[in-house]
Parts: structure tokens; sequence; C-alpha cells
């Protein structure tokens, strides 16, 4: 099972509203439209590790840290990404992180 | 044991377990040695009798001592493999199913049993494959997998890795007929893929002794690895690698506990370098080096996690091992002959970019252990070949070196290192033959651009170079980011050079040599330069930069509109944004303590940049009346502004007449979004400026006036438009509400227009639209119009909220609903229990699925004692939504 992470993304939210969609018409099962989301998980796990390869960097000040059920949570202040070609300083940002190397992820908020 | 000798059993003797016992026992202990052959002659007639098939199982009895045992089992191994032909087909199962309740037994007994009736089994297998038993391997594998036997995990795991050892060698030496040899490669991966399984199992990790015991037969598949490398088997080596990788790496800090044991580890790790720098270059010639990478993360990691004592032994051991990894890795990240690039793929060359992230990533990583000591090393490893002139180096050799500082520079702060002045003065001994040399030396110059801005001095060695390389348009990307970052690091440090640059970048400006993106860019690399300049040299300098743009502009607006020179105006445009996004001479971007002392007094007088926009604002304004139909010359237009009003903020007041005065006219002839957005911008900045506000005050109320018509004609066609102007009604609320108690402004048909708004199909309107709501409600008590016009029209309001949970609008706004509801419970909270009762009267709202009884129970709930934690509402609105949309208690929904 992949994480499940990415659902509350752009591309998450847009898709569970045409899964929502066609569940009111009465089109698809909810069934149906959960093994949707979990190919999606699989999808787009899969894409973004195979896929995605360019590299930002960043650095910010550590607000707070969390690390529970496997999944770390950070809060930064003050972040700086840099990549070749831009600079973005942002005041806060939420980092949430599942571990990429474990074959037994399970889904986590 | 001693015996009497006794006569051996006369020829013809039956062959019978007691008999083979005896003799058994007369072949190893009896002192004469023709009873001894005689006995053994005996045996070996024994194990191909037939009566072999049945005693054999008898001597595995657990009850007999292992010599017997083993003669049981290797009499079966000899049935088996040489007379196939005697066991008829349907004994096949019973047969393989008594081997592997035997294996099983014997995985905790005599090892040397255990490996005969592995062997037997191999032969078995090999016999029966592919026909008989198909999946042999597989099977093996689920069978020593089972989780429910009564057999120990680690006794199991023992079994299968003595099975899937002997299978090949059984394979090679076994008496099968020509045919039925050959290639198996689906065998190979199989046993690898069982292998790493077995290995990588998380449970592994307990069985420490197994583990130790697993490297040497890892390491003596090291052979056939450098066989498979010399024959270009990258299968084969690549399996052999994931084995070993699999071991090192899921398993290095328990094997590295094993002190004693320091050395074997030692010989997988070297092992796992070998892989690391397999010959021939990633992907072409191979695909396993970069399996090896993860593990050197892990390993260090485990190192460094180690106590100081414990630390100090295991560094001296390896850090030369992750020096010669450094080596190693620069090796492979050589690009190849230019010949040989030219014939890749450009997806080859692709995935060679992406190793060699890789491959910084792990530098990146590696200096963190080996420290200072590393940069020195690439260094030293530099100047040698800079300045060995007997032996020329290849470009390749010079820039994988360069890439390497450049990883390490990129991220780290180097600014404590010695090596970086040696590095600067060398940069310039390279000599530049190849553009991916080029690049690198660039990004090289880049990367060290806050080293240089605490240097310097040394800023003038490098600037020379990366001015040229702009000339170079296959070096446009480099170059021009390396000039931003210098720019924007050094800012004030460059006034002395500032006059060649700006001649240089307008050079190649005009040249055309960079596409647009970069031309972009470097026009905000000149906003950093310029922006330490005292104001007369900004406004000689923009001066000389913009007026060739400015002529252009003005041609450009004389002649009628078609798609070649609107290109050509956006173009324009997007060059003074993108300056005016960096120009600032107020510095408060800047956080470098350092700074502080280099930073000019404040200036006097009108800013620069709005010296230039009131000179070029007729002009503009002139475009604008031209091209008012198209939506992206509208936008670059109030780019340029909101870029400026951004970065000048109070500075802007100057300008702030003129341009309400243009946004006026514009949006009264055509309405668009980035009009409101500049609008909204300014009410922001100078909501607090009593000087400079009645201006905006006037725009702000002609935009809702103009925007409130567009409502009657339909504003279903601009969900954009509408989006726009919820969020500047929102800041309006937030940063003026005062507004709202203008005359001149019709709250009530503001406030229905919210409501139509909150129907759009589009989830950033509807969101705007919350977010009015939200800012508004809070009103109610101190704008008495706000007060009034909510009172009397609000029930319509919770009414379009509640159509929205019901279903109509997108679940994943249900949040923005939930605030509206939570500022209806604070600010009016009577009328709210009124109009909510009254709402969910109505049969079948908002939903049919829901029933009167639910509905009611949620009302209950949104006016409970809970109303006032905004976190339990939200709850409440997600649950209600559910259940209107038949999804409540769903698997599908249930992490909503």
């Amino acid at each position: 099972m992949a994480y499940q992470l990415y659902r509350n993304t752009t591309l998450g939210n847009s898709l569970q509203e045409s899964l929502d969609e066609l569940i009111q018409s009465q089109q698809i099962t909810p069934q149906l439209a959960l093994q949707v989301l979990l190919q999606f998980d699989k999808a787009i796990n899969s894409a973004l590790a195979q896929r995605v390869r360019n590299r930002v960097n960043f650095r910010g000040s550590l607000n707070t840290y969390r690390f529970c059920d496997n999944v770390w949570t950070f809060v930064l202040n003050d972040v700086e990404f840099r990549e070749v070609t831009e600079l973005v300083k942002v005041d806060k940002v939420k980092i949430v992180a599942c571990d990429g190397k474990s074959k037994y992820g399970i889904g986590y908020k | 044991m001693e015996r009497r000798a006794e006569a051996p059993p006369p020829q013809g003797l039956d062959f019978t377990v007691e008999n083979v016992e005896k003799a058994l026992h007369q072949l190893y202990y009896d002192p004469n040695i023709e009873n001894k052959n005689l006995a053994q002659k005996w045996l070996m007639q024994a194990q191909v009798s037939p009566q072999a098939w049945h005693f054999s199982w008898l001597l595995l009895n657990m009850d007999k001592v292992p010599e017997i045992q083993y003669f049981g089992a290797s009499a079966l191994h000899i049935k088996i493999s040489r007379y196939w032909n005697d066991i008829p087909a349907d004994q096949y199962e019973s047969l393989k199913s008594q081997l592997f309740t035997h294996i099983t037994r014997f995985a905790s007994g005599s090892k040397i049993v255990l490996t005969r009736l592995c062997v037997a089994l191999a032969s078995l297998a090999l016999s029966m494959m592919p026909e008989a038993w198909p999946c042999a391997v597989a099977d093996m594998v689920r069978m020593f997998q089972a989780e429910d036997s009564n057999v120990d995990g680690r006794a199991r795991c023992l079994a299968l890795l003595e099975l899937l050892t002997v299978l090949p060698e059984e394979f090679q030496t076994s008496r099968l007929p020509q045919y039925r040899k050959g290639q198996d490669p689906e065998l190979f991966d199989t046993a690898v893929e069982a292998v790493v399984n077995a290995i990588s199992q998380p449970d592994a990790q307990r069985y420490v002794n197994t583990l130790l015991k697993l490297i040497p037969p890892v390491l003596g598949l090291q052979e056939q690895l450098r066989q498979a490398v010399q024959s270009g088997d990258m299968e084969t080596s690549h399996g052999i690698c994931r084995i070993a990788v699999a071991l090192g790496e899921n398993h290095s800090r328990a094997l590295l506990d094993q002190v004693e044991h320091w050395q074997s580890f030692l010989a997988l790790v070297n092992m796992i370098m070998f892989c690391t720098g397999i010959p021939g270059h990633y992907p072409v010639n191979e695909t396993t080096s970069s399996l090896t990478l993860t593990f050197w993360y892990t390993l260090q990691d485990d190192i460094l996690s180690f106590e100081p004592d414990k630390q100090a032994v295991y560094q001296q051991v390896y850090r030369p091992v992750y020096f010669q990894l450094v080596d190693v890795l620069l090796h492979k990240a050589q690009f190849p002959s230019d010949e040989e690039y030219g014939f890749w793929s450009s997806d080859e060359k692709e995935q060679f970019r992406i190793y060699r992230v890789d491959i910084s990533d792990t530098l990146m990583y590696v200096y963190e252990m080996l420290g200072a000591e590393l940069l020195s090393s690439l260094y030293d490893k530099l100047g040698r070949l800079l300045t060995n002139t007997e032996q020329p180096s290849t470009w390749q050799h010079t820039e994988a070196l360069l890439y390497g500082f450049q990883s390490i520079a990129e991220t780290i702060d180097v600014n404590y290192s010695d090596v970086v002045p040696g590095l600067i003065g060398l940069i310039p001994r390279i000599s530049i033959s190849n553009v991916q040399l080029a690049d690198t030396v660039m990004f090289t110059i880049g990367a060290l651009s806050e080293w240089l801005a605490d240097h310097p001095v040394m800023i003038n060695n490098v600037l020379p170079l990366v001015l040229q390389a702009l000339g170079n348009p296959e070096l446009s990307i480099s170059s021009v980011s390396t000039l931003k970052k210098i720019c924007r690091e050094c800012k004030y440090d460059l006034p002395p050079y500032a006059a060649n640059i700006v001649a240089v970048s307008q050079e190649v400006l005009m040249k055309q040599i960079h596409k647009t993106s970069q031309c972009m860019w470097l026009m905000q690399a000149l906003g950093f330069l310029l922006s330490a300049l005292q104001v007369e040299e900004i406004l000689k300098n923009l001066h000389s930069l913009i007026t060739p743009y400015i002529q252009q502009l003005e041609k450009l607006a004389d002649e009628t509109p078609n798609p070649s020179n609107k290109l050509a105006i956006i173009h324009i445009l997007g060059l003074l944004s993108n300056l005016f996004t960096t120009l600032d001479i107020s510095h408060h971007d800047d956080d470098h303590e350092s700074t502080e002392v280099k930073k000019q007094p404040v200036q006097q007088g009108p800013n620069p940049v709005v010296v230039v926009l009131q000179q070029v604002f007729q002009l503009i304004q002139k475009v604008l009346s031209k091209w008012l139909n198209d939506a992206q010359v509208v936008e670059s237009v109030c780019a340029i502004f909101e870029k400026s009003v951004k970065t000048l903020l109070d500075d802007f007041a100057p300008m702030v007449p003129q341009l309400c005065e243009m946004l006026g006219q514009m949006y009264s002839t055509i309405p668009q979004a980035s009009a409101i957005d500049l609008t909204r911008q300014l009410v922001h900045i100078f909501a607090h400026e009593p000087a400079h506000f009645p201006p905006i005050k006037a725009l702000f109320l002609l935009v809702t006036s103009v925007t409130l018509t567009l409502f009657q004609q339909g504003p279903r066609d601009h969900p954009d438009i509408v989006d726009s102007f919820m969020q500047l009604l929102a800041q309006a609320l937030k940063r003026k509400p005062d507004l709202f108690l203008c005359s001149n402004l019709d709250v009530k048909a503001v406030f229905q227009c919210g409501v139509l708004s909150l129907k759009f199909p589009e989830a950033p309107t509807v969101k705007a639209s919350c977010g009015f709501f939200t800012e508004l409600l809070p009103r109610c008590g101190e704008i008495a119009p706000v007060g009034q016009v909510v009172h009397e029209n609000g029930k319509v309001l919770l009414q379009a909220v509640l159509e929205g949970v019901g279903g109509q609008a997108s679940r994943s706004l249900m949040d923005h609903f939930a605030e509206i509801l939570f500022a209806l419970n604070k600010h009016c909270f009577s009328y709210l229990s009124v109009w909510i009762k009254e709402a969910m009267q109505q049969d079948g709202f908002p939903s049919a699925r829901v029933s009167p009884e639910q509905k009611e129970t949620f009302s209950q709930q949104i006016l409970s004692r809970e109303r006032v934690n905004k976190r339990r509402v939200k709850e409440m609105v997600k649950e209600f939504t559910l259940l209107c949309r038949g999804l409540h208690g769903t698997e599908y929904t249930a992490d909503y």
C-alpha cells in the first residue's frame, strides 16, 4: 500500500472532486472510487520517485519538529528555496515526510 | 566406539536397515582395512538397490547417529539423480513433500545431513522442472517462509539458504542430458529475488550470527561478479550487486556492532565499492553502480551514531574507505568522450544527468564525515591536474573535480575553508574547451557567491569570466544564473564594476543572445546591482539601460496591434517588471548582518524607480489604450506596477493618483482581474496613509460599482474577476472597513453578489467568497450598514452555505464554509438560531439523503456550546456533508 499523503494536493483534490460527482450521480460506487484513489496513490508515489529529478535546496529556522507513527512533521520559518534558476523566500513552511525506503509504508496523513 | 571385529556380511545379504547400519558401523569403525573395503563395496551396492528407496527414510530417523543419517540422505540423492526413471510420476509429489519435511527437521540438526538432503531436493527439482514442477524455486521459498511452521525462523532461513546455494552447484554437476541444461536466467533472477527478500525481511536483523555467516557466501560471489563485468553480463552483475547491497544496507548497524568481525564486514564494504566503481558509463554500459549509493549514506549514518570512543575506531578504518569512495564517484561522474556522448540518446543523457545529481548528493553527505580534509584533497588533485605540463588532462577529468567542489560548496557553509582562495585562483587556469566544462565552472562560481560576499577582494578574479560567458548562447543558463547570484549576494561590493556589467548586459540583450527567461533573470540581476548604487548613479544607468527599450516601445505603440508586435510589447514590459522586482534601494529584504556596515544611508528624494515610472507612464497609457482588449498585455502592464509597488511600498506614493486614474479608466472600459488585483495591493499598502488614500478610495468605489453591473449582466463567464473582486472586498474589510460606511457603496448589492459567488463551480472563486463573508460578519457590530444588511439578508446567506454543504460545493471547501458558520455563530447567534430552524424545515433540504433527525442533530450541534470551538465546528460540518452526500461510513472517505 502506497502513501496516501498526496491526496491532499491540487491533483488529488481534483480527482476526489470528480469521483464525488460520479458517486453523487450514481455512476460509480464508493468502493470503486476508493479503488481509483488507491491506484492514484500508487501512480503518484511511483511518478514522484522515478520521474522527478530536479533538486531544490532549502534552509530556514526550525520552529517545531515531530516524529510520530514513522512520519516526520517539521514547521520552518523564514525559509529560502534555491533552485538553479530561482530563489524563493517564504515565511512558513510545513514539511510532512514519510520514509522513502520503507517497503511496508502504510498510508498516513 | 570400539567393537570386536565382526565377519563382513556375505554377498547377497539383504539390503535391510539393520544390515546397512551394521555395514556402516563396520565401514567407520572396523580396524581391519579389508573389512572396511568389503563393507564399502556392499554399501555402494545397497545405495543403488531398489530397497534404497525404503531404507533411506528409515536411516534418517532422528534417533540415528549422523553418519547413518548421512548415508540415508546420500542414498536418496544418488537414487534421485541417477535413477530418476525408477520413480513413477505419481510418486513425485510424495517424494517432494517427504524431502521438505526432512529438510525442515534437519534445519536445526546435523549440517552435513541437511546439505545432502538439500542436494537431493535440488536434484529432484532439476529433474522435475519445468514440466512437472514449474515454479520450483518460488515454491521452495514459499515453503520456508511458511509462518505457521513450528520450526523457528532462523533455522528455516538457513535451510533455504543452503538449498539455494546447492541448487546451482547441482545444476552444474548433474548428469542431466544436455538438452535439459542450458541458460536459465529466470532461475538466476528468482534466486536473487529470493535471497534479497530473505535478507531484507525486517525480522532478519535479529539473527546476527546468521547474517555474519552470510557474508562469506556473498563474498564468494565476487568471482562470478568479476567475470560478469568482464563479459558485459549486466544482468548478473546487477543481481549480485543487489545481494551485496541488501546485506550491507539493511544490516550495517548490526554487522558493524560485531567488532570482532570487522574485517569480514570491511570485505563486504569493499565488494560494494567495486560495484560502485563498475567500469563503464552509466547508464549506457552499466546500470549497477547506482544501486550502491544509498548504502554509503546508511553506513555513514551508522558510523557517526556510535559513541565517541567506538566511533574513533571505526573512523580510522572507514575514513580511508570514504576517501576512496570520493575518487570512485568522481571518476564515475566523468563525461564520456565527445564522440561517444554524441551517440547517446536524449533519454540516456538525461539519465546520466540525474545520476550525476545523485553523486552530487552523495558527495554532499560524505562531506559531513570527511570535512575540510576532503576539500583540501580535491584542491590538491585539481592543482596537480592543472599544473602538470607533461600529461595534459582531459576536460572530463577537470570537470568532474570541479563538479565535486560545486556539489559541496552549494549547500555547505564554506566560509571557513582555506582552499577556496586557491580554487578561485586556479579557475582562470582552466582551459575552457568544452560547453560542459564551462557550465560547471559557472555553476561552481555561482555556488561560491556567498563566500565571495565575505571576501570581495576575489570578485574580480571571476567576474570577467562570467561576463565573457554571457556572450555565449550555449552558456546562457549557467552564465546568467551565476551573474544573478553574484549580483544578489555581493551587490554592495559591485559598484566599481557596475558600469561594465551594465554595458555587457546591454550588449547581449541587444544582440538577442538569450531566450526570454534568461533575459528576465538578467534584468533581475541588474536590479540587484543597481540597488546598491547612489541615486544619481542608478538614474544614469537606468537611463542608458532602458532608453533603447522605451524607443522601441514608442514605435510599437504607434503600430496597429498584431501578433508579432504584441510579443515584442510583452517582452519589453516583462523586462521592466523584472528590473523593478529587485531594484530596491531601501534594502528591507536584506538579512545579512555583515551588510549593515556596507549599506548607504537612507536616500532622500524620490525613488529612482518612481522617477522612471513617471517618465514612461504616458507611454504605458498609450500602449494600454490600444491594447485594452488583450488580457495578456493588460496583465503585463499591471505586472510592472504590481512588482514596483511590492518593492517600493510607501515609496510608490507619488504615483498613486496617476495609477488609480489609469486603472479606473481601464476597468470601466473592460473589466479585468489583474486591475482588481492591483487595486487590492494599493488598498493593502496605503490603507493607513490618509494622505494617499483618497484616490484609492475612489478607485475602490468605481471598481465595485462596475463589477456590480457585471453581476447584473451575467457573471458566470468571469469567475476570475469574481474571485479577485471577493478578495478585494475581504482586503478592504480587513484593512479599511470604514470604506463600507460610504454612502456610495451599495452594501446590500455587494452582499447579494457574495451569495451568488458562493455558488460558482470554480473552487478558487468559492474560496474567495467564503473569505469575504468571514471578514464581513465580524463587522456587524462596528459598521452599521453591514450589520443591517446581514440581519436582513443573512438567511439567504445561510441557505447558500447549507446548499454548499449539502452537496453543491466541492468537499474540499467544507472548512471554508464552516468558517462562515462559525462567524455567524459568533456575531449573529440569535439570528442564526432562527434561520437555521427555518432552513432545515424544508423537505429534502439541503439534501434528500438526510433524515429530519439528522438535520435536527446537526442544527443543535451547530448552536451548542461547542460552537465556540472552530475545530469542532469544522468537524460537525464535515460529518454532516458526508451524510448529505451519502458518503458517511464509506472506506472511500475514511480519512476525510
